[in-house]
């Protein structure tokens, strides 16, 4: 008996080098002829393609099978046209809406795209409550009065009240309001419940096969592609398969690469990149070489300030937030900890090229006068514009090559390296320096402070140790507390931090600033211990009237308008002035990509769509792509 | 008299057990570096005071992590905390174990009945998933001394009911019978008659008890679930893997607090292991006639 | 009768007070959480999307009524048990609309079959080398096994299957990185040795650690009663030895390992849990990693209390086995 089983484990064991050297993708299609993508969550709601609720739904699939009417392109900040062919056009007062659509596309069953489906849509979400992904149900019963069609393939939307970001809800920034198709929708009685897997679907692709736990999903491209805006767009059929699968961290991305099991990844670290280059000899990343990573996503990652903090008081000085930022060497923050791979900014807009057209350009002239009070009567001006070169001048050092304007690959000047000053400003306000040097707040205690960080985004927690260690350096008793990103945000926005590593966008990639800063508004803020979520408010807690009244006065300024730029600019200008947050780089996604089987992704070179796969203009990348060998 | 049993126990062991020999030198040098700890020039949370990521060298013998730490003092410190950790918990647990297994053992009859069957459901629960789901909920408040805490009160089941049997038989011996017609009383029968027989079990059960700890405080702690600021051997693996250590062929990095914990683990499980071949009868026996 | 009263119905009763504390605690622990399930789903829908303030109240509110937070802490311990007992262990909050059920759903049966069989391999491989050992304790081969199983036994779990993963997937990469199998599940030889091939690692590291346990018990066990007359008898009577020792030995070896496999049934579960999570397997090691990261704390609480109920159910049933292989519990 013993022996019996003993053989029979025998067998298993040495049976095993049979299966290796068969391609290890859990399904079965030729290698060559499938894009392997990676998505960093595993579906929570495997085998539902239903959009329309709330719940997470793996993060690629939406551009694969859905359409929206516009996409926002972030890298050019141009607007791509989706299932629209039109602007939207607004009247004179912003109460209603039109928008022309195209007449050339169907859907995967055969039936054409047209106004009905539009209108099915926004009626059927507006009066269903648990369609509410997004809050489009809430936003549409608050904004649309009616929808009127006005011929096969045009809409005319009449609003409750004058809203001219009225078409935020239907152009995709990640995602937006998905189109239903209304001669299969109409007949499901609860449509909450429905889980869409049979279609038919708008996009070019169709999903054929999924994990039951939601780790993958295998997509096929429709045989009439062409008939779908991301086939008219690029006119590529693209690879026939892609497969979504979350190999779980970063470890295991580069892993996969090593082994050709994954095309292409993101939110990944210098570090295990570093291992892709390595291991994957086909392998890149934005730049064909130094500083590689993608930087070009629409946020930007900062250290906020908690205003509610009592044992803070002093954190309401603008003298001591001056300080605490002086008191940063922004260049070793960036070569030291991050190994060169960031780009700055100084404000809370990414300098993408796109902003930093519509922002930083405009505004540097104002940066390199502007000026702070140390003392009374003596001004100084904390803008150091060679920062990008001085980093510039230490990847050189290091050996590597500058792609490029030291500005466009290292983003904006930023505050010079000022201990005395900062030294300066804290003693103005009643700090001082105990006999080691270190820091006494005016009450006469220690300095402590304490820096929340998330050990998820790898670089802001990379920026979060570098300030606590100089705040250290610079004689205030900084501890660093990591913790993962649940609780890292579940402690932020309960206002138990007294500086934290966070991220956000004061504008959106067309540089409008309302959906996006609203936020901020002092009506928000909850008091610390209640959840800054629950009002949608920011953690942060800046009870400032006058970023108030900037945000009343955005709600119905057109998106578009000279003085919607005009008003965010002045509003940028008093946070910096006020130094509300420390903004320190742009996102580095480090969005990475193996050219051993696919070629044609978007690169610094050849910038033909935005990297960022995951969003709805991810259709456009993925058409796009090329089998190596043709 | 206890003393001098506990005593003259160690020499046998010394003098008969390899296992025992073997596993006292592991953990007499487990127990230097623990106190080396005492003597680091760096303090835990230092970090920046050496070069990032240097592999092991005459100047840093383990090498420095990827945030700039000594991998050796910082290994010192990991060691400490772990077994702080797994030391607390073990008293906690035990002490409850032996009340618990003293008054079901001596008291007998329906509360015996009653404790026991308590005992034997608790027994049954899986810990690791009620600990994952305590600490995930406890979040940040998770510190050192509250995992030691809760893994202490999580560990006394199993061992209440082996100091049950051990007193229920010690009960019945002789000498109990003995020394209570001879007039002694009986917290006098328990400490001077019955301790010096539970303390050896309780050695190789507390070892049980660091064992279990040691694997729960480094699967919370790669999970994300313990106070990822203090360096202990579950920590350490945590940030080992988060800067890639294997990735980037900075073995050294996670190799450290991996052979830690396999040496403190196996030197634990050879004492004990000596410990209880030495308190079975049969082997005594033998022991007695080799000495012959 | 006395083996239904004796035996049966005290085991059934700590069956109910493992349930009545499993629930209890189950329940107890989440409310002291400083996490609000609705704040968090409200945060996730704000991931991708800048949401209108306004809105972001009107769901607040349907979301409260939605997640059972309503009402005294009585009441919801009362709604708590009605819904256990009807099987119904909430919304899961990260995966909303699923049910924890149905995540629980997909995931139960791979860890049913790699912890069954792993215990199955365990059990037999443990014990025979564990019994060999013990009858023959001077053999090169049972020293070895022996010393190399001592090792092995009291590293941490964790750490067991790391350097395992670390070793076949990467530095020789011949094992996959996750999932259970290739595929859609069909009853095909591809898909079954997919299953295996899949299943092997995770189960190694299980099975390791668990045959190290076993073989030191069984091989103790063994030791004893080698010194018993019956066996002294056998030899002298020249009976085979296999015979002596699969027959007599054993046999009797293998009552107090029922026993206590059925109380260390819940350190395997343990252990498969973490193999799961190392090795990416899709069971629910795996489902309660995910929910961990996505502070998921209703599909922990279902992943927990569903763990007790069931390791306390299977142990029940294991030392209800037990007067079947025992007849001194049967006629006492």
């Amino acid at each position: 008996m013993a022996r019996k089983l003993m053989f029979l484990f025998l067998l298993v064991v040495f049976s095993i080098p049979t299966f290796v050297g068969v391609a290890q993708l859990p399904v079965d299609v030729p290698r060559e002829e499938v894009f392997v993508v990676d998505v960093i969550i595993t579906a929570p709601v495997p085998n539902n393609h239903n959009f329309w609720i709330t719940g997470p739904h793996p993060l690629v699939t939406h551009s694969l099978i859905m359409e929206n009417l516009w996409i926002r392109d972030q890298e050019t900040g141009e607007r791509v046209m989706g299932a629209a062919v039109s602007d939207p056009v607004y009247n004179d007062d912003f109460t209603q809406m039109s928008v022309e659509l195209r007449d050339n596309i169907y859907w995967s069953d055969g039936v054409q795209f047209t106004a009905d489906d539009l209108i099915f849509t926004v009626e059927t979400v507006k009066a269903t409550p648990e369609l509410n992904r997004g809050g489009y149900h809430a936003n549409l019963n608050k904004s649309m009065a009616s929808v009127e069609k006005t011929g096969d393939f045009s809409v005319t939307f009449h609003l409750t009240e004058p809203t001219p970001r009225f078409h935020a809800i239907l152009e995709a920034r990640w995602g937006a309001l998905y189109m239903m198709p209304k001669h299969v929708f109409e007949n499901i009685d609860d449509l909450a419940a429905y889980t869409y897997m049979d279609g038919p679907y708008l996009g070019a692709y169709l999903p054929v096969e999924e994990d039951p736990s939601g780790v993958w999903q295998l997509f096929v491209r429709r045989d009439d592609w062409e008939r779908s805006p991301a086939g008219i767009i690029t006119g590529n059929p693209g690879p026939k398969y892609i497969l979504e699968i979350n190999y779980g961290g970063p470890d295991r991305k580069v892993i996969a690469m090593s082994r050709g099991e994954l095309d292409v990844y993101y939110d990944s670290d210098f570090e295990s990149f570093q291992s892709t280059l390595e291991t994957a000899p086909a392998a890149r990343s934005w730049y064909a070489g130094f500083p590689w990573g993608y930087m070009g996503e629409v946020s930007t990652r900062e250290l906020i300030f908690n205003f509610g903090a009592e044992n803070q008081p002093w954190f309401h000085e603008k003298d001591v937030r001056w300080a605490l930022a002086l008191a940063l060497d922004i260049q070793a923050v960036v070569t030291d900890y991050m190994g060169g791979t960031a780009k700055l900014t100084n404000m809370p807009v990414p300098t993408t090229p796109a902003l930093t057209a519509i922002y930083h350009d405009p505004m540097e002239e104002w940066f390199q006068n502007l000026e702070i009070e140390i003392e009374e009567g003596v001004m100084y001006k904390p803008y150091d514009a060679t920062i990008p070169d001085q980093i510039a001048a230490w990847a050189e050092a290091e050996g590597y090559e500058v792609p490029g304007d030291t500005r466009a690959v290292f983003g904006s000047g930023w505050w010079a390296h000022a201990p005395d000053v900062a030294d300066r400003l804290l003693m103005k306000h009643g700090f001082s320096r105990d006999d080691g040097g270190n820091w006494l707040t005016p009450d006469g205690n220690p300095w402590e402070l304490e820096v929340l960080s998330d050990t998820t985004s790898v670089q802001q927690f990379h920026f979060g140790n570098a300030a606590a260690d100089m705040w250290k350096d610079f004689g205030i008793d900084t501890s660093l507390s990591a913790h993962e990103r649940t609780l890292y945000t579940s402690t932020k926005t309960t206002g138990q931090f007294d500086i934290a590593g966070d991220w956000f966008s004061f504008t959106l990639v067309d540089g409008d600033a309302w959906p996006a800063f609203n936020r901020f508004h002092p009506d928000l803020v909850v008091p610390v211990g209640e959840d800054s979520r629950t009002t949608g408010g920011h953690a942060t807690r800046l009870t400032d009237p006058k970023i108030g009244e900037y945000i009343d006065a955005m709600v119905s300024i057109s998106p578009d308008s000279p003085e919607n730029f005009e008003l965010t600019t002045e509003m940028l200008q008093y946070w910096v002035e006020n130094m509300y947050s420390i903004p320190i780089v742009a996102f580095n996604k480090f969005v990475t990509w193996d050219e051993r089987y696919w070629t044609g992704f978007p690169t610094f070179e050849n910038p033909s769509s935005m990297p960022l796969y995951w969003f709805m203009g991810g259709k456009l990348t993925f058409q796009n792509l090329k089998p190596v060998d043709s | 008299m206890a003393n001098d049993v506990l005593r003259a126990t160690i020499r046998d062991l010394f003098r008969f057990s390899l296992s025992f020999r073997f596993g006292s030198i592991i953990l007499m040098i487990v127990g230097i570096l623990l106190l080396l700890s005492f003597f680091s020039p760096f303090e835990s949370d230092d970090r920046r005071v050496v070069p990032r990521n240097k592999p092991p060298s005459q100047e840093f013998i383990l090498g420095t992590t990827g945030s700039g730490q000594d991998g050796f003092w910082l290994l010192t410190f990991a060691i400490r905390n772990t077994l702080m950790v797994s030391g607390v918990a073990v008293l906690i647990g035990r002490s409850i174990a032996v009340m618990v297994g003293m008054l079901t053992g001596y008291l007998g009859g329906k509360t015996d009945r009653v404790i026991s069957s308590i005992v034997d459901s608790i027994i049954v629960i899986p810990r690791l998933p009620l600990l994952i789901l305590i600490a995930a909920i406890m979040q940040g408040e998770m510190t050192v001394l509250s995992l030691a805490l809760l893994l202490g009160i999580l560990d006394w089941a199993h061992p209440s009911k082996r100091y049950r049997a051990m007193i229920l038989s010690l009960r019945e011996r002789d000498f109990t019978h003995t020394a209570i017609f001879s007039g002694m009383n009986a917290l006098k029968v328990v400490v001077q008659e019955h301790l010096p027989f539970l303390i050896p079990l309780l050695l190789a059960d507390a070892v049980a008890g660091f064992l279990w700890a040691i694997g729960v405080e480094v699967t919370l702690s790669v999970l994300g679930l313990s106070d990822l600021g203090t360096p202990s051997i579950g920590t350490l693996i945590f940030w080992g893997n988060y800067h890639h250590a294997l990735l980037r062929r900075r073995v050294w990095i996670l190799a450290a607090p991996i052979a830690a914990s396999v040496l403190m683990v196996v030197g634990f499980y050879l004492v004990s292991l000596s410990l209880s071949e030495y308190l079975d009868p049969r082997t005594r026996l033998s022991r007695l006639t080799m000495e012959e | 009768m006395t083996l239904l009263k004796e035996f049966i119905l005290p085991r059934f009763a700590q069956w109910l007070i493992v349930i009545f504390v499993g629930v209890t605690i189950t329940f107890i622990i989440p409310r002291l959480s400083p996490v609000n399930p609705v704040t968090e789903t409200l945060a996730r829908m704000q991931m991708y999307q800048n949401i209108d303030p306004e809105a972001v109240q009107a769901m607040r509110a349907t979301l409260l009524d939605l997640y059972g937070l309503e009402g005294s802490v009585l009441e919801q311990y009362v709604n708590f048990w009605k819904r256990v007992l009807k099987g119904d262990l909430g919304p899961s909050l990260a995966s909303f609309p699923l049910s924890v059920n149905q995540l629980i759903g997909v995931s139960i049966g791979w860890t049913i079959g790699l912890l069954g069989t792993s215990i199955l391999i365990a059990w037999t491989l443990g014990m025979t080398l564990g019994s060999l050992a013990g009858y023959y304790p001077n053999r090169w081969w049972s020293e070895g096994l022996e010393k190399s199983l001592i090792t092995v036994y009291p590293v941490p779990y964790y750490i067991l299957a790391f350097v395992l993963l670390m070793a076949f997937t990467f530095y020789l990469p011949i094992f996959p990185l996750i999932g259970g199998a290739r595929g859609t599940a069909a009853f095909t030889w591809e898909y079954i040795s997919s299953v295996l091939y899949h299943g092997f690692l995770p189960a190694l590291s299980i099975v390791i650690g668990a045959t190290a346990h076993r073989f030191i018990m069984a091989k103790a066990l063994t030791t004893t009663e080698k010194s018993s007359d019956y066996v002294q008898y056998a030899q002298m009577a020249a009976l085979p030895q296999r015979k002596i020792l699969f027959y007599y030995v054993t046999r009797n070896t293998l009552l107090p390992q029922v026993t206590d496999l059925s109380l260390s049934l819940g350190a395997l579960f343990g252990g498969a849990l973490i193999a799961e999570f190392v090795f990416g397997y899709p069971g629910i090691g795996t489902t309660m990693y995910t929910a961990i990261n996505n502070g998921d704390y209703n599909a922990i609480m279902g992943i927990t209390l569903l763990s007790i109920v069931g390791i306390a159910t299977a142990s029940l049933l294991i030392d209800l086995i037990y007067p079947l292989i025992d007849p001194r519990v049967r006629y006492r």
